[in-house]
């Protein structure tokens, strides 16, 4: 049976879906949120990393909802949790570490200004940094973003300060600040959505060390559990349903968006009916919904004429070493080693752009700086290695113990990941999640510049790394992807053949249909991309008050 | 005597004859699983190596509790293993965290904490398969050594164990071994609610929660079984 018609019915709470849901709210429009996780508290955020970290608290289980992951189209499909992010209202802000970068303006204009890559398709975005940058100054101030802007080769223009001063950080940030000095490299305090002083009500970071992948029981964190979503929930006109599957989008004759069928909490299939309707489940599960979303007028998915819709999925290519300091070794020299703060938020972007046209394609990245994460569970399974090469026994204890003598000083690459032919979403209908839902099919292909550039941004991170006479050097991966970190299977542009959104994210095919995740990014720059991602929905928001005040989007 | 024999019987993990009728299980299947691609800091590495391949259509079902099926040392009562099979368990998880100058598995009470995780609903997958493996250990001791796993000495467990780990890596008895080794360390550096770490031996062995250390724990009374059970059905 059908529900009540709503002015706007937005599929998913994180990043993408909660500044609409606010500024929709705001003007007055009435909104339906579905979300398919729960509705987790401040209280229920404890720090118990077998609940937290190692079951379906946040992930679901391979085994009731799989995505299938193959490396390339040759590769066969496995069963995996990769590329799943938080499945709960507040999505994968709820459990995100919280690094809030901006792009810089070369992101915008990558194809134009780098050029074509063979075996790429890259493509330039249809905005510019100029149009986004007050969209970003928005969504830090509604979030809440702690930080410090200096000066360096590839600064993003700014128009003020941070909302908030950065956090404190462990004596080891001046350490990373002296080496780069020596090396002319800049030295840049990270900036995070979490709140260092009282802000909106909200309490500060109690400096616990368990951001990534925990939900923060101060609400410091500024996901959009904590910021947007009660504000969102506060305007009354916005409705929130956790609990809610959404199976299809629906069409009318007109091939217009006309309801969303869903699953809600009791296993019972609704329809919710929307003049406007806005996809924002991840790159991955949004394609997947668009994809399921058949009917005669769209034979192979919602808005998917093009049949462009699940095509050029951009992951961020990951890297990183880490440096072990034995405390016992390092008592005299460095004291404070033990000093209990959790945060490094040390960023180098000297290579955002590659010195030289050495490797053929000159993006390059970032690398962040932090300590490894102090999951002991976690750890303690690394330490066991894997396979053959594994050990148990008084061997394991022995790297227990020796672990409880160090600290772990890492960086993480974010680098490009070049979108490709061969990376893609698909559904794959012989294997059906816990609702019957054909599940997302994901294929890998990574383009071999992006591997290179990952590779060297590594060596720069260990050039700072080994400067600081760490007494183990260890480099983990040169080739990794950030399945969380995802993009570009609905990419925007101004021509309908070659992307599936128009300019402000509406779906080139179908009037009343938006996208707001990470679908839309045509690339996905060198940095994490949650800011980005909720920046650009605060901007679409803007344009989508705008047009239905004029009866636009709505066909009036 | 071999003094982890004897610490093994001090500790009481009584051998029971024979393992409880159970129905047959398929042989150790292949197991098909990927690495997480990604960090996400914490590691939500989901059960590591737990992404089995496994028809949607087969939904776990709940566990029927027939009662206790065993008792541990500590007078706890089982769910998941028989007397027998916990002694097995004992045993190698053991072998994984042996005590030595510091705190061992079974200080921390690892074989109870598996023994309960091991019956969370949505588990059963990963029970099943750590059941069949366990049978296979027990098997393969009975062929090597004509005894039970927990009857021989520590280093002809340990060369069983270190066969299983160097088993093919899609092998069932690899998988087993990665599984015994991760769910031995949960048990021992979970949170002590889930009925192992117990007095946080786990904890101060990798310097978590000490003073001077660098993250809080969860507060005194906290229940995390409690909220694993509940979680997926806040409304």
């Amino acid at each position: 049976m059908s529900l009540p018609q709503v002015d706007i019915c937005i599929i998913g709470s994180g990043a993408g879906g909660a500044p609409m849901a606010l500024e929709l709210g705001r003007a007055g429009f009435k909104v339906v949120v579905l979300e398919k996780g729960p509705h987790y508290r401040p209280q229920d955020f404890v720090h118990d990393e077998i609940l937290n970290s190692r079951r379906n608290f946040f992930m679901p289980l391979p085994w009731e909802e799989p995505h299938l992951v193959r490396k390339g189209a040759k590769g066969k499909y496995e069963r995996s949790t990769a590329a799943w992010t938080a499945n709960c209202v507040g999505g994968g802000t709820v459990h995100m570490s919280g690094f809030f970068y901006r792009l810089k303006p070369v992101d915008f204009r990558l194809r134009s200004t780098l050029g074509a890559v063979p075996g790429s398709t890259i493509a330039d975005w249809p905005i510019s940094y100029e149009e986004l940058a007050p969209f970003y100054d928005k969504a830090e101030q509604e979030l809440g973003v702690s930080g410090q802007a200096v000066a360096h080769p590839f600064a993003e223009p700014r128009s003020g300060p941070y909302p908030l001063p950065p956090l404190d950080v462990h004596p080891v940030a001046g350490e990373i600040d002296n080496a780069c000095k020596v090396m002319g490299w800049h030295s840049l305090p990270t900036a995070r959505g979490i709140i260092s002083r009282p802000y909106k009500g909200r309490a500060p970071c109690a400096y616990c060390a368990l951001c990534g992948s925990y939900g923060c029981e101060m609400g410091a964190k500024s996901g959009t559990n904590a910021s947007l979503i009660p504000a969102a929930v506060a305007t009354g006109n916005v409705q929130l349903r956790p609990g809610c599957m959404a199976r299809t989008v629906e069409v009318d004759k007109k091939g217009r968006a006309r309801s969303v069928i869903y699953v809600d909490t009791d296993g019972v299939t609704q329809e919710q009916p929307a003049k406007v309707i806005v996809v924002s489940c991840t790159a991955v599960e949004s394609a997947r919904l668009l994809l399921n979303s058949t009917s005669s007028r769209f034979a192979s998915g919602l808005a998917n004429g093009s049949g462009l819709v699940g095509k050029n999925l951009i992951f961020s290519s990951f890297g990183e070493s880490q440096a072990t300091f034995r405390m016992s070794k390092q008592a005299e020299k460095r004291p404070w080693l033990k000093d209990p703060g959790p945060f490094v938020n040390r960023s180098i972007q000297d290579f955002y752009l590659m010195p030289d046209e050495r490797f053929g394609f000159r993006k390059g990245g970032t690398l962040g700086f932090m300590w490894t994460h102090p999951n002991p569970i976690h750890a303690a399974t690394g330490l066991a290695g894997s396979g053959a090469s594994a050990v148990f026994g008084k061997a394991l204890k022995d790297r227990m113990r020796a672990y409880r003598d160090s600290r772990i000083l890492q960086f993480e690459v974010y680098g490009e990941f070049l979108p490709t032919p061969g990376s893609y979403v698909g559904v794959e209908g012989s294997v059906k999640d816990k609702y019957g839902i054909p599940v997302a099919a994901i294929t890998v292909e990574r383009h071999p510049t992006d591997l290179v550039a990952t590779r060297f941004l590594v060596e720069r991170g260990e050039e700072v790394l080994l400067r600081l006479e760490p007494d183990e050097l260890k480099r983990t991966s040169t080739s990794g992807e950030t399945t969380i970190l995802q993009h570009g299977t609905c990419r925007f542009g101004d021509d309908a053949a070659t992307s599936v959104l128009d300019r402000n994210c509406r779906a080139h095919e179908v009037p009343n249909l938006y996208v707001v995740d990470g679908s839309f990014m045509p690339t996905g720059g060198s940095v994490p991309s949650t800011l980005t991602i909720a920046a650009n929905s605060f901007r679409v928001a803007s344009h989508l008050v705008r047009a239905l005040k004029q009866g636009v989007a709505s066909g009036g | 005597m071999h003094p982890d024999a004897a610490k093994r019987r001090a500790l009481g993990y009584a051998r029971a004859p024979m393992p409880r009728a159970r129905p047959p299980r398929q042989r150790l299947s292949r197991r098909s699983f990927i690495r997480r691609l990604t960090f996400l800091g914490g590691g939500v590495v989901l059960l590591g190596p737990l992404a089995c391949k496994r028809s949607s259509e087969e939904a776990p079902k709940p566990a029927v509790d027939p009662g206790p099926l065993g008792t541990a040392p500590g007078g706890q009562r089982t769910h998941t293993f028989s007397s027998f099979e916990l002694a097995v368990v004992a045993a190698a998880a053991e072998r994984i965290l042996p005590r030595d100058e510091d705190p061992g598995a079974l200080d921390a009470d690892v074989p109870v904490y598996i023994d309960r995780i091991l019956q969370t609903p949505e588990m059963q997958p990963m029970r099943d398969d750590f059941l069949e493996g366990l049978a296979a250990l027990e098997r393969r001791s009975q062929r090597m050594f004509q005894k039970g796993f927990s009857a021989i000495t520590p280093a002809e467990q340990d060369e069983l164990l270190t066969l299983f780990k160097d088993s093919p890596p899609r092998s069932g008895e690899a998988h087993f071994l990665e599984l015994l080794t991760v769910l031995t360390l949960e048990g021992f550096l979970g949170d002590p609610s889930y009925g192992g770490n117990k007095g946080k031996v786990g904890w101060r062995l990798m310097g978590f929660d000490a003073v001077g250390t660098i993250a809080m724990a969860p507060p005194e009374g906290y229940d995390g079984p409690k909220c694993l059970r509940e979680c997926g059905v806040h409304k």
